[in-house]
């Protein structure tokens, strides 16, 4: 049963990236990343990981995502297909670079924790918003800190560029 | 009502209407800036909440257990039953007034069809005898008229009048809304407060 | 596992039918005719079925016939698909909130432990802001996909008032989570027992703003902007009718419910009488009807007192919907991030700081 719920929903999180990916329709596109980051909410709470998968469809989902939606609705009010740039070459090679370099990374990293050792008992408050805040909290609390003060810096940094400047000359 | 033309005196201080000294309005104080408390919001939405909501509760107790003999405090007519007694002032669709033989008073002088605004009159005039004038078809498009009272203004012989008829105004077919004479004359009698209305309001002017 | 699943089945059941069977249609009704009274007016009451009106509810009947059998219109240059699918999203999220608060307290039934909630999730509350973050697509897609331009003014500012009043909204919740320790709504929901222990009078300025942001998010006056019948015509449904027009309606509505219980297990003892625990009930009524009977009447019990509270709010939000008038596109903005989001802020760090020291 878990099993056909988990395939269901990697399915529908692969289709809907590669709808996202594929299409030329911006709001679609937009719509297709909601629909695979609702996906992958579903696999957090399939992981047991409540709290995560609650905070994706928060933040991603519902704030991120508006905000997408909100921009293309007030640029592109018209459903154009979107124009490519005409030199598709370099653009393609800075795509694969990147995804190569994410891969790497990741591969790195996989390495590194280990594969997770099969019918490993979970503990029963694995995933709980107390475990989560408990380890946040006190083992990775500078990766944490450090994530906080990095989004103070691009708010700071949002706002000074939204702001409108102020003419020193009259002063 | 007491009116005061402005005859006789300073052709700047017209007056109409009651006196302001004889009126005992309450004064409102008008502030345009709030006080921090009314910024607050919340202590200003109380009372509003307060008020609204005594009107609810008043009300409720009145819809359950309704006061005898009394009658209910609410302002709902039920139209189609309950009819409002318009006041004279009212205009209503405009009505050819009939003598007590029937016939009409107009006498196709064509005042008001110059006069309409809306060109929604069209008379073609005949004589009964030498000289006296009547309208062999008097036409009212009530799809055009803006019921204005011109016509019932310009009128020399009191002939039309605005009545307080307001039924039977929507009408699937234009042509249905082009009034002939006959169904446009209604006897004096049924007239009578809008006529003495009529006078008065217009005798100020002095014709 | 089969018993299991019959009582999950009967809970869903049983909130589905109250909430879509019984609050959806009866507020329609309730909207008129609390105006109706409120404003010295007798309201809607001309539907009768052989001659009989019933004060009226039967309009809510003649209001159900006739959008049934309206015409399913859609714009000729709309965006079918997203057109179609913008109330669904709406109403879902309205309906499946109802999922995780406690509609009454945890009994013994035939050696059956029952709680009377559908689903006891550990993230709780959170889950409500998920769906509520997701209901924002449904405004935003029926304004975009119409391709007329009021939808789409109602839809933009659904899009920018909706996510403004969600980091208020999550903020005021959060004092409320630190004073009782937990999300799940049916931990808070018991730690009320103690009638001054209730959420109102621990964060009276969390529950002003809760009420505020929700009353916001749920697009109602005097924050109704996204639908502003005297601007916008009706904002992001401008273009909707029949089926679809009852769907977003009824999402209203909804959302109107699961506010109102919402804030009666945060702020008002969730099912709670004041002064009256649960194990009083039990043993009051175990006195003429036995264990099970005693647990029997202890639930309905406490089902009756939290929907009499349900609806006192639901009749507060009705309230201050014909009372005010509505903002200011500006004017809602500048509430929300200059004096909602600060206060709540104030709030946050004051109750972290009183639950440290105490």
């Amino acid at each position: 049963m878990e099993l056909l719920i988990f395939y269901a929903f990697c399915v529908g999180a692969v289709v809907s990236a590669l709808l996202m990916v594929t299409t030329k329709r911006p709001v679609r596109a937009a719509m297709s990343l909601v629909a695979t980051m609702s996906f992958l909410a579903g696999l957090y709470a399939l992981l047991n990981a409540h709290l995560i998968a609650v905070l994706q469809l928060i933040v991603y989902a519902g704030a991120i995502m508006v905000l997408f939606l909100f921009v293309i609705m007030l640029l592109n009010i018209e459903e154009k297909e979107g124009k490519l740039a005409k030199n598709v070459f370099f653009i393609q090679l800075a795509g694969t670079v990147v995804v190569g370099i994410l891969m790497v990374a990741m591969v790195v990293v996989m390495n590194k924790i280990g594969a997770p050792v099969a019918g490993a008992a979970v503990d029963e408050t694995f995933g709980t918003t107390k475990a989560v805040g408990w380890m946040l909290f006190t083992k990775y609390l500078l990766p944490f800190e450090i994530a906080s003060v990095l989004l103070l810096a691009a708010i700071v940094g949002a706002v000074i560029l939204a702001k409108r400047r102020i003419d020193n000359s009259k002063a | 009502m007491s009116t005061t033309t402005g005859l006789g005196q300073s052709p700047y201080s017209v007056q109409v209407g009651v006196p302001a000294a004889v009126l005992k309005a309450k004064k409102v104080r008008r502030r345009l800036d709030l006080t921090l408390w009314e910024k607050l919001y919340v202590a200003e939405i109380v009372r509003g909440l307060v008020i609204t909501s005594k009107h609810f509760f008043i009300n409720m107790l009145g819809f359950i257990f309704p006061p005898a003999g009394k009658k209910r405090k609410v302002f709902t007519v039920y139209y189609p039953e309950e009819k409002l007694t318009l006041p004279s002032a009212y205009r209503g669709r405009p009505v050819l007034v009939a003598h007590a033989d029937g016939s009409e008073k107009c006498v196709a002088c064509g005042l008001c069809e110059k006069m309409c605004p809306a060109h929604a009159i069209s008379i073609v005039a005949a004589e009964k005898a030498p000289g006296e004038r009547y309208p062999a078809r008097y036409t009212l498009d009530l799809g055009r008229c803006v019921y204005c009272g011109y016509c019932e203004e310009v009128c020399p012989k009191e002939a039309i009048v605005m009545s307080d008829e307001y039924q039977g105004l929507a009408q699937g077919d234009r042509n249905l809304l082009r009034f002939q004479k006959e169904q446009l004359l209604r006897p004096e009698g049924k007239v009578k407060t809008r006529l003495y209305f009529v006078r008065r309001i217009y005798s100020k002017w002095n014709y | 596992m089969l018993a299991d699943l019959i009582e999950s089945l009967a809970k869903i059941v049983f909130i589905f039918t109250v909430n879509v069977g019984v609050f959806a249609p009866i507020l329609g009704w309730v909207e008129r005719k609390q105006s109706a009274v409120m404003q010295d007016r007798i309201g809607a009451n001309r539907a009768d079925i052989l001659g009989f009106t019933a004060i009226g509810l039967f309009h809510s009947l003649a209001d159900a016939v006739k959008l049934l059998t309206k015409e399913d219109f859609v714009p000729a240059n709309a965006n079918k698909f997203f057109h179609t699918l913008a109330p669904f999203i709406a109403l879902v999220p309205a309906i499946s909130a109802f999922a995780i608060i406690p509609f009454g307290g945890r009994y013994e039934l035939f050696g059956r432990e029952i709680n009377l909630v559908i689903a006891d999730l550990d993230v709780g509350i959170l889950y409500v802001f998920a769906l509520a973050g997701l209901a924002t697509y449904g405004t935003v897609l029926a304004g975009w996909s119409s391709r007329s331009n009021w939808s789409l003014l109602g839809g933009l500012r659904a899009s920018a008032q909706m996510l403004s009043y969600e980091v208020a909204m999550g903020l005021s919740i959060i004092g409320i989570i630190i004073v009782y320790g937990s999300l799940r709504l049916t931990d808070i929901g018991a730690a009320q027992e103690n009638f001054f222990r209730w959420g109102i009078f621990l964060q009276p300025v969390g529950f002003i703003i809760y009420m505020t942001c929700a009353i916001a998010e749920n697009k109602r006056i005097p924050f109704d902007i996204p639908e502003a019948e005297s601007e916008l015509v009706a904002g992001y449904f401008t273009e909707y009718s029949g089926m679809k027009f009852v769907m977003f309606w009824m999402a209203e509505f909804l959302e109107m419910v699961t506010i109102s219980a919402i804030v009666t297990t945060l702020f008002f003892g969730a099912w709670h009488i004041p002064f009256v625990t649960d194990a009083m009930l039990l043993s009051w009524f175990s006195g003429f009807a036995g264990p099970n009977g005693a647990a029997a009447l202890a639930m309905a019990v406490n089902i009756a007192v939290f929907f009499a509270k349900v609806s006192f709010f639901i009749w507060l939000q009705m309230t201050i919907r014909w009372t005010l008038p509505r903002f200011r596109y500006d004017q809602v903005m500048r509430m929300c991030w200059k004096m909602l989001l600060p206060l709540s802020l104030i709030n946050l760090s004051i109750t972290g700081l009183v639950v440290l020291l105490l």
